[in-house]
């Protein structure tokens, strides 16, 4: 089988941009890599799921990672190819243990008001993964999994 | 009653508050924190029966999900409760995801939900 073109190996495919820590700066940046996707023929089930893994996982960065501290910054990066789009995002806060983070499905979570994002991420997208100490989140989507 | 924001509708009906969102999508924190301090008005009122709709909703994120459980909380602890409408399929995704969709009741449409909180009417 050959190998998916992955926009790691290709410069031109990548946006970088660094936000402020503040929530009303992630539409803006969802609303470009929408266009990217729609550009690219990625339809509305491939754009739901990329939009709503990529606002949790920014939300994520500004509230627990950078504590919503204005003077702390949020990067995030994508790239996308006909075959997949890949998101990294990165905070300044301390990091986390993924694995420490409780099911929110479990009985006794389920009334909790928070800790939904990272299990829509995981749920949306192919593969989720957290380098360092926990402050940046990669993720990625192939078109055909 | 009858309320209306930038971000939510309020009418009444026989005595259910339906409420109807006006944008798209709830994203930004002060969309969110707006729709939640505006349904959780609605939890003043002891005993409150509360119906959101989702009608033209065609994204929300976790902070909405968590904005809708405080409410129910507090509409519960007055007698009250909270049910839900009008879900499109990616949304209503996102409920049964969380399990959510095991602790609201949720209608098709918005005037099943309203009757569900009424007493059935003899034929």
């Amino acid at each position: 089988m050959p190998s998916r073109r992955r926009p790691s190996g290709d410069s031109q495919a990548w946006t970088e941009k660094t936000l402020p820590t503040h929530l009303g700066a992630i539409r803006p940046v969802v609303a470009e890599l929408m266009v990217r996707l729609r550009d690219l023929g990625y339809d509305e089930d491939h754009r739901f799921a990329v939009r709503l893994a990529t606002e949790e996982a920014l939300v994520n960065a500004m509230k627990h990672g950078n504590r919503m501290d204005p003077s702390r910054q949020v990067r995030v990066r994508y790239g996308a190819t006909p075959e997949c789009v890949e998101i990294h995002v990165a905070d300044d806060g301390a990091g986390f243990n993924p694995a420490s983070v409780p099911d929110p499905t479990a009985d006794e979570n389920l009334r909790k008001p928070c800790g939904r994002g990272i299990m829509l991420m995981r749920s949306y997208m192919d593969e989720v993964s957290y380098s360092g100490s926990g402050q940046e989140v990669h993720m990625l989507k192939y078109r055909n999994p | 009653m009858a309320e209306t924001s930038d971000i939510i509708q309020v009418v009444d009906r026989d005595g259910v508050a339906l409420v109807r969102i006006r944008s798209n999508a709830i994203l930004s924190e002060a969309e969110v924190e707006a729709f939640g301090a505006a349904i959780e008005r609605l939890a003043e009122m002891p005993g409150q029966r509360v119906v959101v709709s989702f009608l033209g909703v065609h994204h929300l994120t976790s902070l909405v999900l968590g904005a809708l459980i405080r409410v129910k909380k507090l509409l519960a602890e007055s007698g009250g409760d909270l049910r839900l409408a009008d879900i499109e399929p990616h949304v209503y995704e996102m409920f049964t995801i969380t399990r959510l969709d095991r602790m609201f009741r949720i209608f098709e449409r918005g005037d099943e939900a309203v009757a569900s909180f009424l007493p059935p009417t003899e034929t």
